[in-house]
């Protein structure tokens, strides 16, 4: 398969429709820089995987190629789309068209149906493109500069899918299963181990309480006369007297509350009745008895002094209004020989005789109060003593009352205790009595317990046969456990096993690969001869797990440091030109270059000239892009033309709107034959 | 090794017909294809191969010009290999030297020319690709199962085929 043409408009720098077939040996395109001849090999790339990869930094200030995957120059292209077809061996065209509207008319599937054989490696169409197109790029980053493990995925894609390389997660997953279910079998006899060893101890202690057992008829007659309806069968029996015992013990601890109880009543009762303190209550009364007397006697004088002050303040008000009446008569004076007060007549000497007598009289009036206001002071003085003799009387007598409320606050109190905890009432009054029998309850619930100890002891036999059952049982289970751990262990050594030999075989199988196109690297190598005396290239594979491609001259020296840049350029190339024709899964016959001899002198540019030419021999067809028309030229003269693979030259320049147009395209004829045979006399022989 | 019978041996094996010449002193083998032509001269010495590779390449072309005039660009491929199995190292690189020389032909120049692989790779250049590597089907199958003697069959059988790996691990005896 080979391409035959591709279409492009409003494609990158390429505005107008441009349509370019190829020969089907060989196409030189030439052009300055600039003028788009990457571009074709870019629209090949986007027709085949829908993206240009050839970009190391995929954005660049939040753009990417893919912004510039169409016209962004002046005018609007008719239309947006690439198209590149193919041509089979046998004729048949294959084409793929992608606009920018609808994208590709081919599935990913039908590309790679038509484009790829299987084993096809991960991502084929990709692989497919990188090792097709062998850009400067790529020559630079991607061949000798490209790290070993990059190399080796390179290389490795490169040969293609192996066989059972699925193979390697699948062994992964079978590992994780077997081990996985081991953990779970490893838990499994644990857990049975450990239920083991407890029934184990249970064993143990079992016997240990069957040594001490004792009389199982008297104990039985103590359960019985402490519970008198429990019923017969043992193990009940057992758990009656264990509720009875419990509830016994509960009625204990009640009775000695009632005892602290009780002596607390009878203790502070006794203090009240004692008769020091009955006759100190008796004298108290008196003494209140006395004094309210007294505070009553001097109350009565008080209120006496009141009275009087009251008459005394009376009168002395009736004296100051006669005062008032008697100071406003002398102001105004007679009035016409009458008095101004009563309008009578008077003389001078009789109205101010008149005024005298009034003012004796006023004053003989207002005499006594000061006296009633003294005795009242006195009076009272006199009553503050009795009233606090009084008021002392009556808190001692109070406080007497409250004691006694007291004392039958707790009377009650104690009578309720023992409503509440169903206590013998025979007690209430009775503390020594009480405890008494509270150390009698106390020795039947001693002897209560040690029966029911004595009847535990009599089951242990029962129990410890069941516990021997169930060790024998622990005992067959955790043998087999055992022998399913042992079988897990053995199928994670055989997982693990497997998945060795995969990573070993896979292994085995990329290295001699490897080997088997180490002529072809070596011949290329040869054949471009980059360094004088380093006449031969070899590899080594190194690591497990990552994997890594070194390459060497000389004595184990690495071309990547010894190599000028042109140098490492050429062998480069010849590793990229080797690792294309390795691969066996594509009928694609194709190879594009672009630019491939930069920075490359005359002398290796000619011999990369001629291996494209040896590759030409072999049925490839060559698309080359240069700059230089000079080498065009030699690139025609010497890739093989003939009648069915023709060569063909293109020469694209930008047009005066600034888009890309071909300006020439001329078919390379064959050359002609027998040109030395013409001019020699001699014998000719062989040949085809 | 006869050098020249050799030399004509890969050339007609990549297609070139060939016949020789007797030259001014030496025979001189003449090879053609449809894109290539030229000749090849061989010496005893190299330091015969030194002093005469001019003289040999100009007696050639002389002998062709009429053809060669009327060749049109295929006169542009035309080829001077000069070969001697003098192993001399001294002249070695003096020797590869001429072939930087772009006057008139294409040069092939190598000493040490001692076996036909010698002869091969000097005239590469001149023929296809001779590796071509056959990467054929990896039995990656029937290799993984010589190593897993130790893994009972039907687990390894079960492994490659479609059964899931939670049964194979089953087979293998991880899970009664």
């Amino acid at each position: 398969m080979t391409l035959d043409y591709i279409e492009i408009s409003g494609f990158r720098g390429f505005r107008d429709k441009v349509k370019v077939t190829f020969g089907r040996g060989f196409t030189v395109i030439t052009g300055r820089n600039g003028v788009g001849k990457s571009t074709l090999c870019d629209a090949v790339e986007f027709a085949i995987t829908g993206s240009i990869d050839k970009y190391a930094v995929e954005k660049a200030a939040k753009e990417s190629v893919s912004d510039y995957l169409w016209w962004r120059g002046d005018g609007t292209p008719n239309a947006h789309y690439v198209t590149v077809s193919f041509i089979t061996d046998h004729g048949e065209p294959f084409t793929i068209t992608r606009t920018r509207e609808s994208g590709s008319n081919r599935s990913v599937d039908e590309i790679r149906a038509a484009l790829c054989t299987e084993p096809a490696p991960e991502d084929a169409l990709k692989q497919l493109t990188r090792t097709s197109i062998i850009r400067d790029e790529w020559i630079a980053a991607l061949s000798l500069d490209l790290t070993e493990t990059e190399r080796f995925d390179l290389v490795r894609s490169a040969l293609g899918a192996i066989d059972g390389s699925e193979s390697g997660a699948k062994a992964k997953e079978v590992v994780a299963a077997a081990e996985a279910a081991h953990s779970r079998n490893e838990a499994a006899y644990e857990a049975a181990r450990s239920k083991l060893s407890d029934r184990l101890v249970q064993q143990s202690e079992a016997q240990a309480t069957l040594t001490r057992s004792g009389d199982v008829t008297a104990a039985i007659q103590v359960v019985a006369a402490a519970v008198p309806n429990a019923p017969t069968e043992l193990t009940a029996r057992i758990a009656a007297g264990r509720r009875a015992l419990a509830d016994r013990r509960g009625q204990l601890g009640r009775m000695g509350e009632a005892l602290v109880l009780g002596r607390e009543v009878a203790l502070r009762k006794q203090a009240f009745n004692a008769p020091a303190a009955v006759a100190e209550r008796q004298r108290t009364s008196d003494a209140l008895e006395r004094a309210r007397q007294a505070r009553d006697a001097a109350d009565d004088a008080v209120r006496e002094a009141e009275r009087r002050l009251e008459r005394e303040e009376a009168t002395d008000a009736i004296a100051a209004s006669l005062t008032l009446l008697v100071e406003h008569g002398e102001k105004l004076g007679l009035h016409d020989d009458r008095c101004p007060l009563c309008a009578a007549t008077r003389t001078s000497e009789e109205f101010a005789s008149g005024l005298e007598a009034a003012r004796r009289r006023i004053a003989a009036l207002s005499s006594e109060v000061q006296a009633a206001r003294d005795a009242l002071a006195i009076a009272r003085l006199n009553a503050r003593e009795p009233a606090a003799s009084f008021q002392a009387a009556e808190t001692k007598v109070a406080a007497n009352a409250d004691e006694e409320r007291r004392l039958r606050a707790q009377e009650l109190a104690h009578v309720e205790y023992y409503d509440k905890a169903s206590l013998d009432y025979r007690f209430i009054q009775d503390p020594d009595g009480l405890e008494q029998e509270i150390a009698r309850e106390r020795d039947r619930l001693i002897e209560l317990e040690r029966a029911l100890l004595i009847l535990d002891a009599s089951q242990s036999v029962s129990r410890i046969s069941s516990i021997e059952g169930q060790v024998a049982t622990l005992r067959g289970e955790i043998e087999k456990l055992a022998d399913a751990v042992s079988r897990s262990q053995a199928a994670l050594a055989s997982a693990r096993e497997i998945e060795r030999s995969v990573r070993r075989v896979s292994a085995e199988i990329i290295d001699e690969r490897l080997a088997q196109i180490s002529p072809l690297l070596n011949e290329l190598y040869q054949r471009l001869r980059p360094h004088a005396d380093w006449k031969t290239i070899d590899y080594s594979i190194r690591g497990d797990l990552r994997r890594f491609l070194s390459l060497r001259v000389g004595d184990g020296l690495n071309p990547q440091f010894v190599f000028s840049s042109g140098q490492r350029r050429a062998a480069g190339l010849a590793f990229l030109l080797s690792v294309h024709l390795a691969r066996a899964w594509t009928p694609w016959h194709s190879l594009l270059l672009d630019d491939p001899v930069q920075h490359i002198d005359d002398f290796r540019a000619l011999q990369l000239v001629e291996v494209l030419a040896a590759l030409r021999l072999d049925g490839r067809q060559i698309v080359c892009a240069v700059e230089d028309p000079a080498l065009a030229d030699l690139l025609c003269r010497r890739l093989l033309s003939t009648s069915t693979e023709g060569g063909r030259r293109l020469d694209i320049d930008l047009g005066p709107r600034g888009s890309t147009n071909v300006v020439d395209d001329v078919e390379i004829p064959p050359m002609p034959v027998g040109v030395l045979r013409g001019s020699s006399g001699l014998q000719v022989v062989g040949g085809a | 090794m006869d050098i020249q019978t050799q030399a004509e041996i890969v050339l007609r094996d990549a297609q070139y017909e060939t016949w020789t010449w007797t030259g001014s002193t030496a025979p001189v083998t003449c090879f053609e294809s449809a894109a290539l032509m030229g000749f090849v001269h061989v010496f005893e010495t190299a330091s015969m191969l030194l002093e005469g590779w001019k003289a040999s390449q100009q007696s050639a072309l002389a002998r062709h010009a009429p053809s060669l005039r009327a060749a049109g660009s295929k006169a542009w491929n035309v080829y001077s290999v000069f070969l001697t199995s003098d192993p001399t190292p001294l002249h070695t690189r003096a020797i590869e030297r001429i072939e930087e020389d772009f006057s008139l032909t294409r040069k092939i120049a190598r000493a040490s020319v001692t076996t036909p692989d010698d002869v091969e790779r000097a005239l590469l250049p001149l023929i296809s690709i001779r590796s071509k590597p056959l990467l054929g089907a990896s039995n990656f199958e029937s290799r993984l199962r010589s190593r897993l003697k130790d893994v009972p069959h039907d687990a390894v059988t079960a492994f490659l085929n479609d059964t899931p790996s939670i049964e194979v691990a089953r087979i293998l005896g991880a899970i009664s």
